[in-house]
């Protein structure tokens, strides 16, 4: 009997329809199979209930081939298909009650990462399929009252069968492991390592590692970043669990491992007092389709996607695996045309049916044949080389794993070094450039790790899965339906599939990625556009954002015209002096740092130093003066924005800005009884958090829009401010805010003081000619 | 007897010769069959130029002498050439502060007391207390500064602005209210090259973007051939309508100076003198600078340039009514600065020097690299350009896209928003002039800091658009290729790369002029 036939008016339930075999295989139904009437099992998430998430996945132009004359709106055929998919709500945790008029079950959902949690591999893996299967059996004596059974079909994977070597069988796995132990134990190392998260030691290493990092920029962006680093830590412990767990049973990490138990689950539920039918499905690695929707389709990123890419744009000089390990990958339409195959033939009750979907047995691709085809496909088409030139495609050489993991040692100690040094140098956009590039080196290292750790297990040339039965199954189709749902993965042309089909496939995102940058860099040195509104704030931090100086310099700038010659000399050895003990207050808390440099200006004449900065300081601060920032400022004014410094230096300082801003927030000194300056200040200056809380105040009682206002700022204690906006940008940032920066795909841009080699130092040196070198003569040699 | 100008063909025992670019200079060998053109020696300079400046404003050209004019009760101002001239600035004392020394004693013999005395800056930037001491003198300063009456010209300030009237040709006429209304206007000029004084003077210094857009603007000055001849400018013609307009409201008391060569103290000799004539001891210097120049950082560079002041010395000195004073001035600056030249060129070579009239203790940025060498040099013909009609101007400058932000902040903007979208002078002046010219953060600093006019980075780039006009191709031969670019020329590393890149222009072995400058010339090509 023909396939479309056999499953015609059969109810069909789908999990995991909105995964990437699911998906595949809701469509491949609703094309190829008319008659039938699948059931789909949809979770709700992130506010989206089920049905919405079908309707979306519906609305993908790969479905508009299942109804006729679908026309250009997606909305219209999907609500044509909407009609024929029924959605049950619910998650695999907790099935809900299922219509009892199924005939088939295809479990497609699963955990598609390799080292999750081991509580969430063994939720989804093996509580979910105890929990569904148990709804399953309930639908099965149902509807063996009206004389049909239900058929199972278990999409499990070719690799629970671990560590083995040699030839594995189509049939149940041997071993002895005990699910329910495995479960009742693993769930409860689990909570355990939530407990430990929260003891009082371990909290306070998070406290102390967050307030090094994050201190100068207040107490509440600290603590968040401790909590950040705590549930880091119960990830990352979970995850060890679960991988390590799966080693000691003989797994290559907690996936396989739990799928196995999975497999077992099955195995055991299914073989009661009436046995169902059952298929388990083993897939090997899957990857883009060969032929359905098109060739190269391919949602999110799977297994190899990395590493192809890191090889196109020339990241890794080499890899550490076995160039004649077999990579065992199979088209995700043979996955499904095998899943839809199945379905149309089930298997006698409690002849559980076991199919190898694999390709190494009798077609096997080589590392190394994914390597050359690649190779291939990114000489003929490089990326886009960018700004720094054409990649140079690395030429692997397989140096074997163990010199490969001594050079990964040494990259990783050499990173780390690096690391370090780039956290305590001055900021400059050379070092700007170190960081990315360490970060950029950071993430090769540990995609090189994770293969290392995970994936190449799965690339082992000593195992290859047996598929007679597969085959078998794919032999009896007619040869009309084996046009269109064979899964005889011997056909693959694998020169075709990696370099014509899987490889583009992969490198498409990139590519338009590289052009949306390519466009964007072309529109750099215009005007940005901005939206005109009464009802936003521009926020400017002064020190580092508008101008090349910082507080120290200003005071400098400012107190020092006021002293004697030989006074000059003796301030400027005495502010270098406690240079270091200063530096060190920045790091640690940038107010005590303003507060110690604000204390010079004891005995300072308030209105005598406001007549300096006109004469004397205005000239120099102008000369200094970022010619992107001003611009920036202004085009925000006309915009009708407000625009608001906002800087820890003191008021006078600001006053060269004043006419740029609807709004100077600035650090008022104190002034005694005889009219001068005490050296403290009037209020606390305004940094870090504080900030931001005048920023959301002022926003409140001015009714202004914080999420389409806009902040700049430089410094990682900044970090507050710009999250408080919804439009922020890093402006020529310290290292860490950098990063910050990056993690929250804010802009970063490089605002340069002026280039003028004439105007450097200019006032420093007329004031203090011995401590700024001496001046040179007009006369040449 | 000093001696005339000088066209020198290049040919075997040509030594490799002088050509300035920024902050430095180069020794360049020449192809064979380049002509070079060198400016006339130093005339004889005044001997006593205290005499000869009282013998001036006593004996004035078509105008009552100085001392009759003046007289008690009277309103007196002085207006004189701000920092753009000389170039480079004088030795003390400057010509501007014994002229006014001079005035300012007759005033007071005459018992005039109300007397303030203005930088003619218009558009530039205003000049500050130590520039305005340095060029006038200690005297001079601390009589006026302090109370407010030695200042700088305030285009921007309405209140400060009389608006004369409007010339035939509807042009508006308007200049600084102190000036206007005051019984006698005397202005004092450093007249170093031909387009100063006359009718620029007191038009144009004086007065406000109003008046200047008449004038500044890309059409007037690609039909200003050259600017540097008063008669065929039509720049200056309207200056000049501007000015007959003035004259029936205003007494102005026109005095005009001409300087010599002289631009360069003794540690410099050699720049001044013919490269075959070099002494062992010039040859020394130029070496020893050469070398240190190469090893200094530029920002020291910079200092050692801009601190050169030059020993210019009088050539003459003229009073009285402006076009009269102006006619005697361009007699002489011609006999000090014209040099014949046979016919045009397929290519002219300038070197772009340290200074110009708008980076005096400033950066020359890429505009100002490119107005001094395509606006001032350029243009420093009479008759026909020095390079043919299609020809090649091949220019030594190293053009770093260094800005002053004190003093050119709007050239920042203009070169980051303006000549990224374009570099030709209508489409410039028709889509962004408005907008700088009446920006009000470019205008708050303009009058109270150190800043030159929004609109000022325009007429820079309206100066060189005759050039634009004019030439086939404009390459720089040293330059950051990015600044260049950006300005919409090309880069060369060396003359013969930028022979090679012009040979599509004017082919394998076209004929070459190198003007020769600075000292000053002006080539009257036929």
């Amino acid at each position: 009997m023909r396939v479309a036939e056999a499953l015609t008016g059969q109810r069909v339930l789908i999990t995991g329809a909105t995964g990437f075999i699911g998906e595949a295989l809701l469509r491949t139904l609703l094309v190829d199979v008319p008659g039938v009437r699948p059931v789909v099992l949809v979770r709700p998430k992130a506010g989206q209930s089920g049905a919405d998430r079908i309707a979306r996945t519906l609305r993908k132009p790969t479905f508009a081939a299942a109804v006729d004359e679908p026309g250009d709106d997606p909305r219209s055929w999907a609500a044509r298909l909407v009609e024929r998919v029924d959605v049950v709500e619910g998650d695999l945790a907790d099935v809900p009650e299922l219509p009892d008029d199924l005939d088939a079950v295809l479990h497609c959902a699963g955990e598609v990462s390799f080292d999750p949690p081991i509580d969430e591999a063994l939720t989804t893996n093996v509580v979910g399929t105890v929990a569904l299967l148990e709804r399953v059996l309930a639908v099965d004596a149902a509807q063996r009252e009206r004389g049909k059974r239900v058929h199972y079909v278990h999409v499990s994977t070719a690799y629970v069968s671990g560590r083995r070597r040699g030839p594995v069988p189509e049939a149940s796995l041997d071993h002895d492991v005990d699910w329910r132990t495995e479960l009742a134990a693993g769930m409860a190392v689990s909570a355990r390592i939530e407990d430990s998260s929260r003891a009082p030691d371990r909290l306070a290493r998070f406290n102390a590692a967050a307030d090094a990092e994050h201190g100068p920029a207040g107490a509440l962006t600290s603590a968040g970043d401790a909590e950040r680093r705590r549930r880091d830590w119960v990830l990352r412990a979970g995850k060890d669990a679960g991988r390590e767990r799966g080693h000691s049973l003989g797994w290559t990490d907690v996936y396989t491992f739990t799928k196995a138990l999975g497999e077992r689950v099955v195995e055991e539920m299914s073989g009661g007092e009436h046995p169902l039918p059952v298929t388990v499905l083993r897939p090997s690695i899957v990857e883009s389709a060969l032929v359905a929707p098109y060739p190269g389709w391919i949602e999110g990123f799977k297994m190899a996607e990395p590493l192809i890419l890191s090889l196109g744009r020339g990241e890794l000089p080499e890899v550490p695996a076995a160039p004649d390990a077999t990579i065992d990958i199979v088209p995700v339409d043979h996955v499904v045309n095998a899943l839809v195959v199945s379905a149309a033939n089930p298997p006698g009750p409690g002849a559980t049916r076991y199919l190898h979907v694999s390709s190494g047995a009798r077609n096997p691709l080589s590392f190394r044949d994914v390597y050359v085809l690649a190779r291939e496909y990114f000489e003929a088409h490089p990326f886009d080389p960018g700004e720094s030139g054409p990649n140079r495609l690395p030429t692997w050489e397989f140096p074997g794993a163990a010199a490969a993991a001594r050079r990964l040692a040494a990259g990783e100690a050499a990173h780390a070094l690096a690391e370090r040094a780039v956290k305590v140098l001055p900021r400059s956009d050379r070092v700007r450039r170190w960081a990315r590039d360490l970060d950029r080196g950071k993430d090769r290292l540990e995609l090189l790790r994770r293969y290392d750790d995970l994936y190449l297990p799965y690339t082992k040339s000593e195992l290859h899965f047996v598929d007679d039965a597969a085959l078998a199954l794919h032999r009896s189709l007619e040869p009309a339906d084996a046009e269109t749902f064979g899964f005889d993965t011997a056909v693959i042309d694998w020169p075709h599939y990696v370099r014509d089909v899987h490889v583009p496939a992969v490198a498409a995102p990139v590519r338009r990625q590289d052009e949306l940058r390519r466009r964007r860099r072309g529109r750099s040195g215009v005007r940005r556009e901005l939206t005109a509104a009464e009802d936003v704030l521009a926020v400017f931090d002064l020190d580092g954002t508008l101008m090349s100086s910082n507080v120290l310099e200003g005071y400098l700038w400012a107190r020092l015209p006021e002293l004697s010659r030989a006074g000059r000399v003796g301030e400027v050895a005495r502010v270098l002096g406690r240079l270091p003990s200063m530096l060190a207050a920045e790091r640690r808390d940038r107010g005590d740092f303003l507060r110690q440099v604000y204390r010079r200006y004891e005995g300072a004449d308030p209105a005598g130093l406001d007549a300096l900065v006109d004469e004397v300081i205005t000239p120099h601060v102008l000369a200094r003066m970022s010619a992107p920032a001003l611009r920036r400022v202004r085009a925000h004014r006309a915009a009708g924005h407000r625009t608001v410094l906002l800087t820890g230096a003191v008021r006078p300082l600001t006053r060269p800005f004043a006419p740029l801003f609807d709004e100077v927030v600035a650090a008022d000194l104190a002034v005694g009884p005889d009219g001068l300056a005490t050296g403290f200040l009037a209020a606390p200056p305004l940094v870090g958090e504080a900030r931001a809380a005048w920023v959301v105040r002022h926003a409140a009682t001015g009714g202004y829009d914080l999420r389409r206002s806009y902040a700049y700022a430089d410094s990682h204690s900044d970090l507050p401010l710009l999250r408080c906006v919804g439009l922020p940008t890093a402006v020529s940032p310290d290292v860490p805010l950098l990063r910050a920066a990056r993690g929250l795909s804010w802009p970063v841009e490089t605002w340069g003081a002026p280039r003028d080699p004439g105007a450097s130092g200019g006032l420093l040196r007329r004031l203090v000619p011995s401590a700024a070198g001496s001046s040179v003569g007009a006369s040449l040699p | 007897m000093s001696r005339p100008g000088l066209v020198l063909e290049v040919d075997d025992r040509t030594p490799p010769l002088v050509v300035h670019e920024g902050d430095g200079f180069r020794l360049e060998e020449f192809p064979r069959g380049t002509r070079v053109v060198y400016p006339p020696e130093s005339l004889p300079s005044v001997p006593d130029v205290e005499a000869a400046i009282d013998h001036a404003l006593r004996n004035p050209i078509d105008a009552r002498p100085l001392p009759d004019q003046l007289f008690a009760g009277m309103r007196l101002t002085i207006a004189f050439d701000d920092i753009s001239l000389a170039l480079p600035q004088m030795t003390r004392p400057d010509i501007r502060q014994r002229i006014v020394e001079q005035v300012l004693t007759m005033a007071a013999a005459a018992g005039v007391d109300d007397v303030e005395l203005i930088a003619a800056n218009a558009l530039h930037r205003r000049m500050t207390a130590d520039e305005l001491r340095y060029m006038l003198g200690e005297r001079v300063f601390r009589s006026f500064y302090p109370q407010g009456k030695l200042r700088n010209h305030d285009a921007e300030d309405p209140a400060n602005m009389v608006h004369i009237g409007v010339t035939d040709r509807g042009e508006d006429v308007e200049i600084n209210r102190r000036a206007a209304e005051s019984d006698l206007l005397v202005y004092v000029n450093v007249n170093l090259v031909a387009m100063d004084g006359g009718h620029k003077s007191v038009p144009i210094g004086l007065t406000s973007y109003t008046s200047l857009k008449h004038h500044h603007n890309s059409h007037t000055m690609t039909h200003s051939r050259s600017f540097m001849d008063h008669e065929r400018s039509a720049m200056h013609h309207s200056a000049w309508r501007m000015g007959r307009v003035l004259k029936d409201h205003l007494n102005i008391f026109q005095v005009e100076t001409t300087l010599d060569n002289e631009c360069f103290p003794t540690a410099y000799g050699f720049m001044q003198k013919r490269e075959w004539e070099w002494s062992v001891k010039d040859q020394a210097a130029a070496l020893a600078a050469r070398r240190g120049l190469a090893l200094a950082p530029t920002s020291m560079r910079r200092r050692i340039f801009q601190g050169v002041r030059a020993p210019y010395g009088l050539t003459g000195i003229s009073a009285g009514e402006v076009e009269a004073v102006h006619d005697a001035t361009l007699e002489r600056l011609h006999r000090q600065q014209m040099v014949e030249l046979d016919g045009q060129s397929d290519v002219m070579v300038l070197g772009v020097p340290f200074i110009g009239p708008y980076n005096v203790n400033s950066t020359m940025n890429p505009i100002l690299a490119a107005c001094m060498g395509l606006g001032y040099y350029f243009n420093s013909y009479r008759g026909k350009p020095v390079v043919r009609e299609g020809g090649a101007v091949i220019l030594y400058h190293p053009v770093p896209a260094a800005f002053n932000a004190l003093h050119h902040p709007s050239y920042v903007d203009f070169y980051d928003e303006v000549l990224s979208v374009s570099t030709k002078p209508s489409v410039i002046e028709a889509k962004f002039e408005e907008q700088y010219a009446t920006d009000p953060w470019y205008t708050h600093l303009y009058r109270t800091s150190h800043a030159y006019h929004g609109v000022h980075p325009f007429y820079m780039w309206y100066w060189i658009s005759h050039a634009l006009d004019h030439c086939g191709d404009i390459i720089w031969v040293g330059a950051e290729k990015r600044s260049v670019e950006r300005m919409g020329f090309r880069a060369a590393s060396t003359l013969d790369d930028a022979l090679a890149m012009a040979q599509g222009t004017v082919g394998r072995s076209p004929s070459i002029t190198f003007l020769h400058n600075p000292p000053h010339l002006i080539a009257d090509v036929t």
